[in-house]
């Protein structure tokens, strides 16, 4: 076909000018604030016309520069509008006194200041180390012993590796709704207790750590089954030649031979763990009492840093605070994935 | 060439946008002009919405739609959402979408949020008929009473009856823990598997606690317009220690005499369901419990009551009111929605709203006898005077999350009489500080 | 040498991995189970077989199904939508981006849109949440078209917070893809954007698997963004915010909110039974690259 035949040239001409007429047209509705229910639209029909006009543009010097503007335009634009303008507007507001809908002045770090003289927000935080510490290692060790059972020679493998597998696909309110009944009802059965774990603070603490680990550690499972079988067979045999035993083997081997499967799962968890909120919101809603932290009573004991975002912003309406707290949340996450990918290259480099 | 091309693409196009927009502004004006000639009040009105925030009543709705439609010729169209609060944020998503309906539901602290945005209700025929309209000192008349809820004691009276507890003497702390002891005793033979069904799990049922037994610290005992409690409250977080002492007092013979099962980490439908079953003498909940009541497989159609919070000796009011109102949004059809109103305050619809829906009336001249198990005992204490406000609902947005907690840490021990009415004073007051 | 392990150890094993199996498998049990029981019975007896049968699954089923919060088909039909829509698009916009970006891969610009999506992987979603709705709901009052509240809204929201993955994930394949191909196709006339759809797109399959089981597993269970985005009791509602309207209404029926747990979970099941070995295979992938 060629690019330069008179249809396309014609085809391009008109797609551009109706696109652009469209475009210009509903802008101009836009800003003079005229009431027409086509004028959406005329807009996007006005783009999606530019486009084509764009794409049939009669030119092979610059066909290519086109083609990579097309391509590259769909995800940029959503990604802009959904990432980077929230992100930016995110920090902005973060210093205002901003409520959802509008915002009237600068506060500067005022947001900020308030946020760390709310004992239920550091406590947040610190539950959240707690919670992440636990995660990692937890889910790391459960999901590595899974993993050795899943490479042993049992029959039924399959299945075993499936049924690990199998919590990991239902989503976090699902299965929280799940657990808060089990533990309700099931487990006070079980352990004859006179009410649910979910009660008080600690237990209901160990609670999310079980219902997250049982949630998590078969996928865990699963790339360390990866990892573990590209340990090279003539290695494992050379050693079993040398008369090693099974923890041997485990420890001078096969560990240290995983050594960027365990990079890649710690780092997993470690992030999943920060974000986690579906189970926290379901599980136990963050409630939760604590006695006595920093002199005060905490009514939100379970309550993790992501659902401490969410209650400030959408149950107490405090937008801008919660917004600041998110800001907080992100360096956080920043400053933990940096140093967790710095030490863990190091570390692959000297083995 | 080129130059020559884009300059003939740039006038086109701002010629057709000009005439694009010329022609819609026609448009606007024409459909201004509609609207401006077809409002007078018996008129034809364009289709209203309604959100209403009872889904539990939507059929009734719908069919009160259907009504209006029938009698005027004149459309509403009933949107139900909610349970807890959430038609509050539903309308907070609906106002940020520009998608706001004429007529919404609003509890009394909501009425703040939209200042600005609702329209004055004030000299409408609907208010003389009625005395609890929502007026506000600065936005007028903004709250539509669609019904009268009730919160105080529920109790099955057959049970009372059986166990020689006459309901009326409950009236001092005295008198119930003086029934309280006596049912207890007589639990197997009245088939019952506790005193009272009072649940404090912090959760999912911590608006009950949180909001609607802390009504009874704020208004118990009270007349309808007195705001006492509720303005030392909202004077940065005061209590009165003395009456919160007694009101713990109170809440710890709940605590007493409560389903363990239920009292730590129960379920509002367990509760409702125990007490619908006859297994609970009270419960602690309101008059929106008719509904499921009677719906129960398990419910034997004995007759129920309410008995005041009486923890201090002659406290013998219940609270009752609407506990939400219909308020017109300001922007949308007001002289529509104020047909709609007026008309529903009249008698075919109230035989719909009392009858089918269930709702004790807030019109004087409402002549239906309410089909609802708790209405004869609500409807006596109104007409006897005996109410009291609603004013649980103008505390700060948020705090019964916080006070719930407090509650459920009184029901597990954890905090004894004193220690509650210490925490629940240092909460109060930190929340407000915030 | 090939030492087999003893029979004792094989045998301890295996029943240490039913144990395990079973633990892990019990909450499903019980979710199945109870939703067979009415209430009081669920009560009574949370764990064993008393007071289930068909009948009361039936009638629990017909509870919840028809339910006004829950809505099962409407919820499961938008999520389904939602869904395949986004990952369809991903797919496609994905390979795209990745591709130009890859063969420009010398140029600055190229690579600073590169870093900008891979450094945009740690952007917890918190800091973007608040004003997202915001933007979304200026961006709908100016284009007149409701991004909240719609399904076209949450697939660009989709689009948009999956492409950075995508494009990682996509990049490192098309790396591997040697240039000698398309550099052939070009001498023979064909255009870049037919060089993309004929040659590279197709070649992409298996990665694109990968990617479309990570996204499509992170969209069907989402509950944050939709949930912010369409409302808990708006018009649309996917199958996590109808569990979470469900549960948070007045309703707290064990029993109908098991069974209604366990309508959300089936299709999910359904689904991996079905491409088991290639979801763990995707599972996997994503993580390791």
């Amino acid at each position: 076909m060629n690019i330069l035949s008179p249809v396309r040239r014609i085809t391009s001409y008109v797609c551009l000018l109706a696109g652009i007429v469209m475009f210009v047209a509903s802008l101009y509705m836009d800003i003079t604030g005229v009431k027409n229910d086509a004028r959406g639209t005329l807009l996007v029909v006005g783009v999606l016309l530019i486009i084509a006009g764009l794409y049939f543009f009669p030119t092979l010097k610059h066909h290519r520069t086109i083609i990579n503007i097309l391509f590259l335009f769909p995800l940029l634009f959503t990604f802009a509008v959904t990432v980077i303008i929230p992100l930016l507007l995110g920090i902005y507001y973060s210093f205002t006194d901003w409520n959802g809908i509008k915002m009237t002045k600068m506060v500067g770090f005022e947001n900020y200041a308030k946020m760390f003289n709310q004992p239920a927000f550091i406590w947040s935080i610190l539950l959240t180390f707690l919670f992440v510490v636990f995660n990692m290692i937890l889910v790391n060790l459960v999901g590595f012993l899974l993993a050795l059972l899943c490479t042993t020679k049992i029959k039924g493998l399959g299945f075993f590796r499936a049924s690990y597998f199998l919590p990991n696909l239902i989503g976090g309110i699902v299965l929280g709704y799940i657990w808060q009944f089990i533990f309700a009802n099931v487990v006070t059965e079980i352990f004859n207790q006179p009410w649910s774990w979910l009660a008080n603070s600690n237990t209901a603490f160990m609670a999310i750590i079980i219902v997250y680990i049982w949630q998590y550690a078969g996928y865990i499972m699963l790339i360390y089954i990866t990892g573990l079988t590209t340990v090279p067979r003539d290695v494992l045999e050379a050693s079993a030649i040398d008369g090693a035993n099974a923890i041997q083997t485990l420890f001078k081997i096969k560990i240290p031979m995983i050594a960027s499967t365990i990079t890649i799962c710690t780092f997993l968890t470690l992030t999943s763990a920060f974000k986690q909120f579906d189970v926290n919101l379901a599980l136990t809603g963050g409630k939760g009492s604590i006695p006595d932290f920093m002199g005060k009573y905490l009514s939100n004991g379970t309550e993790m840093i992501a659902l401490n975002i969410y209650t400030t912003a959408i149950n107490d309406r405090s937008y801008s605070l919660g917004q600041a707290k998110a800001v907080l949340f992100f360096i956080i996450l920043a400053t933990v994935s940096i140093i967790q990918v710095r030490i863990s290259n190091k570390k692959e480099v000297e083995m | 060439m080129k130059k020559k091309l884009l300059a003939t693409l740039l006038v086109g196009t701002m010629v057709v946008a000009m005439t694009a927009c010329s022609s819609s502004d026609n448009n606007g004006g024409s459909a201004q002009n509609n609207e401006g000639g077809s409002s007078d009040a018996s008129g034809s009105y364009d289709e209203i919405r309604l959100v209403n925030g009872k889904p539990e009543v939507d059929t009734q709705l719908q069919a009160l739609a259907a009504k209006y439609k029938e009698e005027t010729g004149n459309s509403i169209k009933i949107e139900s959402i909610g349970g807890d609060t959430s038609a509050s944020d539903a309308l907070k998503g609906y106002f940020q979408a520009g998608n706001m309906p004429d007529i919404f539901v609003s509890e009394t602290n909501q009425f703040a949020d939209w200042d600005g945005y609702l329209a004055d209700l004030s000299g409408e025929a609907w208010c003389d008929n009625t005395q609890y309209e929502y007026v506000d000192e600065k936005m007028g008349t903004i709250g539509y009473p669609y019904m009268v809820e009730a919160t105080a004691i529920a109790y099955n009276a057959d049970v009372l009856e059986a166990a020689g507890v006459d309901p009326a003497s409950l009236t001092s702390p005295a008198a119930y823990e003086e029934a309280f002891a006596t049912i207890d005793s007589k639990k197997d033979e009245l088939g019952l598997t506790a005193v009272i069904g009072y649940c404090a799990e912090p959760n999912n049922l911590g608006w009950s606690t949180g909001t609607h037994i802390f009504a009874q610290y704020l208004d118990a005992g009270l007349a309808a317009d007195d705001t006492t409690y509720i303005d030392l409250l909202n004077d940065g977080g005061k209590i009165d220690e003395a009456r919160m002492t007694n009101f713990a007092k109170f809440i710890g013979m709940f605590n007493k005499y409560s389903d363990p099962d239920l009292l730590v980490d129960g379920t509002y439908d367990n509760q409702v369901g125990n007490f619908a079953a006859g297994k609970y003498a009270f419960v602690t909940q309101g008059s929106w419990i008719g509904a499921s009541l009677t719906a129960n497989e398990n419910y034997s159609g004995f007759k129920v009551g309410f008995a005041p919070y009486a923890f201090e000796d002659g406290m013998d009011t219940i609270i009752a009111g609407p506990s939400s109102y219909w308020a017109v949004y300001s922007e949308g059809n007001v002289e529509a929605a104020k047909a709609f109103l007026n008309w529903c305050a009249g008698d075919s619809a109230q035989n719909i709203l009392v009858n089918d829906a269930g709702f004790i009336s807030p019109f004087d001249n409402c002549k239906y006898e309410p089909s609802d198990p708790f209405a004869a005992s609500v409807i006596s204490y109104m007409q006897a005077g005996k109410t009291s406000g609603w004013h649980t609902f103008l505390k700060k947005s948020g705090l019964e999350n916080r006070t719930c907690q407090v509650f459920a840490d009184y029901a597990q021990k954890t905090l004894d009489e004193s220690g509650f009415v210490s925490t629940i004073g240092q909460v109060i007051a930190d929340y407000y500080a915030e | 040498m090939n030492r087999e392990p003893k029979k004792s150890t094989l045998a301890i094993q295996f029943v240490i991995a039913v144990c395990i199996a079973l633990y892990i498998l019990f909450p499903f049990f019980l979710v199945v189970i109870n939703s067979f029981k009415y209430n009081t019975a669920i009560s009574e007896d949370p764990i064993g077989f008393k007071g289930a049968s068909f009948e009361q699954f039936i009638s629990n089923l017909d509870g919840v199904v028809n339910n006004d919060h829950f809505k099962f088909w409407n919820a499961f039909g938008t999520s389904a939508i939602i869904t395949v829509i986004s990952l369809v698009l991903l797919a496609m916009f994905g390979g795209m981006a990745a591709w130009v970006i890859c063969r420009n891969n010398k140029k600055a610009w190229a690579n600073v849109i590169y870093f900008i999506f891979i450094a945009s992987m740690i952007i917890p979603f918190q800091v973007v949440m608040l004003p997202l709705i915001s933007t979304f709901r200026d961006v709908g009052k100016f284009i007149n078209i409701s991004m909240l509240q719609s399904i076209p809204g949450i697939i660009f929201a989709y689009c948009g917070f999956g492409g950075a993955m995508t494009v990682f994930i996509l990049n490192g394949f098309i790396k591997g893809i040697p240039f000698e191909l398309e550099e052939a196709a070009y001498i023979d006339g064909c255009l870049p954007e037919q060089v993309f759809f004929r040659i590279i797109f197709p070649m992409l399959k298996p990665v694109i698997m990968t990617v479309t089981i990570l996204n499509g597993m992170w969209i069907w269970n989402d509950f944050l963004l939709p949930s912010l985005m369409l409302g808990l009791n708006g018009e649309v509602k996917t199958l996590p915010v109808a569990v979470q309207a469900f549960v948070g209404s007045y309703v707290k029926d064990w029993s109908m909110i098991l069974t209604a747990a366990l309508l959300a979970i089936i299709p999910m099941i359904v689904v991996f039974l079905i491409g088991q070995k290639q979801i763990v295979q995707g599972m996997v992938d994503g993580a390791i690259k």
